[in-house]
């Protein structure tokens, strides 16, 4: 497995703060990375929405993030001083997947920014593979009586009846659910047992 | 009467980096008494060992910034070392300069970098190795955050230019049982070596290939070299009978430097200290930032570090690398690429050279595609 080097030139990231001494520092390590930094401490409007978001997680309030809780559309990272369970909680009710501790010393910026991206890609890529198969699920009963006709129609076993829609299903290359219900309505005969053909 | 200034020296002189520490030592050194020979009074230097114990050099930054008041350290060789000691040096809002090639990934507000990171040493090594020798290198190193990280860019430099790395292995520092990855070398048959290994590992790799070349041709250094980013001259004293000539290394600064600078200061150096030595860049290094150091606190009427590094950076400093750079935004040293090829008098023949190369210690720019010229086709 080859690691890629992160790259984050020409990012735009907002940091939600009031500006002090840490905001100072954040800018300078993000600009070195490339990254084209707006500071604000109001809600972001989604219509300007950056790549990456940095949050002040000590005074943060939900309505800065333009998102429900729990379902961060883009990277966050948290810039937290305080260990009051109540604001880490916060921190993670908005999705951050990176803590920089505070006061910010340089070091902890960059590996924040890789894990926080990293965090969010894998997400999106979980709830992805989960709708995915949510929606494999609901079809599921679609399956089963594609299997039940086969099996009174055919005369053929339960497994015989899952291989016949299973083999057309990775011969056609779709979802066996897909199948099922192409069998169901009539446009896919499965005419000779153990093969699919019109 | 003028205040006296302290520069704080950080260098270990044992331990499996000792000879580069008391290179660097000496480099310091002979910077002070350039300094005090034009008849400066002002500053002086402050001395600390940390024997190569990683916990050590905490205390040792501590002690020269409580005990001896300096605002300013000179030194680290490893990243370990430099990352322990960086957290006190902010805390204290001192400057550490920092001299020796590194892996990268770091633009420190306290710390100048004028040793180079991947894009000034690795990235055109492989420009250079590439397309003379092909794209399917062998990676060894240290088993340490240099050895790994250098061999995760090659890697990623190899596979975007469609290459392959034939084999990956590390050695524990100070492990000289390079005899399994050799064997290994030999089979896999590589278009070249990165040896990222440091120390006795290194020499004891360089011997065997040696021996592996007298084998078999294929490995003499001509046809697979083995290329370095961080062998010294005062290194190659140590490696036995010779076994690393016309092998490579990668860096900004060699003792065979035909410049005017470079003669002037080794016919200095003679006269400090009559005898053979050959000047390595860790020395070379050692010196500069030291220099650098004094001129700066000299220029900016003040040791604070912040009036100092604005100072650094304002302007252009001559130096053995040449007229140094250091860019305001990373505090990163421009320096120029070198190609050395050892010879048999335990020194570098320059083979190829690339002028200064602003640092790019994050790789944000394009760097890593390697030159489309030198894509390699299947």
């Amino acid at each position: 497995m080859i690691t890629r080097t992160p790259n984050f030139t020409g990012w735009r990231a907002t940091i939600l703060t009031e500006e002090d001494g840490n905001t100072e520092r954040l800018r300078r390590q993000l600009s070195l990375l490339g990254i084209e930094v707006h500071c604000q401490w109001s809600p972001i409007i989604e219509s300007a929405m950056p790549k990456l978001i940095l949050v002040d997680a000590d005074r943060g309030w939900d309505e800065l993030l333009p998102w429900d809780t729990g379902t961060p559309t883009r990277p966050v990272v948290a810039l937290l001083g305080s260990e009051a369970p109540g604001r880490i909680a916060w921190a993670i009710r908005q999705g951050a997947g990176a803590i920089i501790p505070k006061p910010i010393t340089a070091s902890a910026i960059y590996p924040a920014l890789v894990l926080a991206v990293s965090i969010h890609e894998a997400r999106l890529s979980a709830e992805r593979q989960i709708a995915h198969l949510e929606e494999r699920l609901k079809l599921r009963p679609v399956v089963y009586a594609a299997i039940a006709r086969l099996t009174s129609e055919r005369q053929i076993g339960e497994d015989a009846a899952y291989s016949v829609l299973r083999d057309c299903a990775m011969r056609r290359r779709l979802p066996i659910e897909q199948i099922a219900a192409f069998f169901l309505a009539g446009s896919e005969p499965l005419r000779e047992v153990g093969k699919c053909g019109r | 009467m003028q205040e006296t200034v302290k520069i704080g020296i950080l260098y270990s002189t044992t331990g499996p980096y000792g000879s580069m520490g008391r290179d660097a030592r000496d480099g310091a050194d002979f910077a002070y008494h350039d300094y005090r020979a034009a008849g400066g009074t002002r500053v002086e230097l402050a001395f600390f060992d940390p024997h190569a114990d990683l916990a050590a050099y905490v205390e040792g930054a501590r002690h020269l910034i409580r005990d001896e008041g300096c605002r300013h350290i000179v030194g680290t060789i490893t990243s370990a070392a430099r990352k322990e000691v960086i957290p006190l040096v902010e805390k204290h809002d001192g400057l550490l300069w920092y001299m020796c090639p590194y892996e990268g990934f770091e633009a420190n507000e306290n710390v100048l970098y004028i040793g180079g990171c991947p894009n000034q040493h690795l990235i055109p090594l492989f420009e250079h190795l590439i397309p003379r020798h092909g794209a399917h290198p062998y990676l060894v190193g240290a088993n340490y955050v240099w050895g790994w990280e250098m061999n995760r860019l090659a890697r990623e430099l190899i596979n975007n230019v469609g290459g392959t790395v034939l084999g990956e292995r590390y050695l524990p520092l100070e492990e000289t049982d390079v005899e399994r990855i050799v064997a290994d070398i030999a089979e896999k048959r590589p278009s070249f070596v990165l040896n990222n290994l440091i120390g006795p590992s290194s020499y004891a790799f360089l011997a065997a290939m040696k021996k592996l070349g007298e084998r078999d041709p294929a490995f003499l250094p001509e046809n697979c070299p083995v290329a370095s980013c961080d062998l010294q001259e005062c290194e190659l004293t140590d490696i036995d009978d010779g076994a690393g000539i016309g092998q490579l290394c990668a860096a900004s600064y060699f003792d065979s430097l035909d410049t005017a600078e470079n003669l002037a200061f080794k016919a200095r150096l003679q006269a400090w200290r009559p005898g053979e030595r050959k000047v390595s860049s860790v020395f070379a290094s050692a010196y500069t930032a030291v220099s650098l150091c004094i001129a700066a606190i000299e220029a900016a009427g003040s040791e604070e570090p912040a009036k100092v590094r604005d100072k650094i950076v304002s302007r252009s400093w001559p130096t053995l690398f040449g007229e140094m750079h250091i860019d305001p935004d990373t505090n990163h040293a421009a320096l120029p690429f070198l190609l050395g090829q050892i010879n048999p008098e335990d020194g570098f023949d320059v083979i190829a050279a690339r002028p200064a190369l602003p640092a790019d210690p994050y790789l944000t720019g394009a760097t890593l595609t390697l030159k489309p010229k030198l894509r390699v086709v299947s």
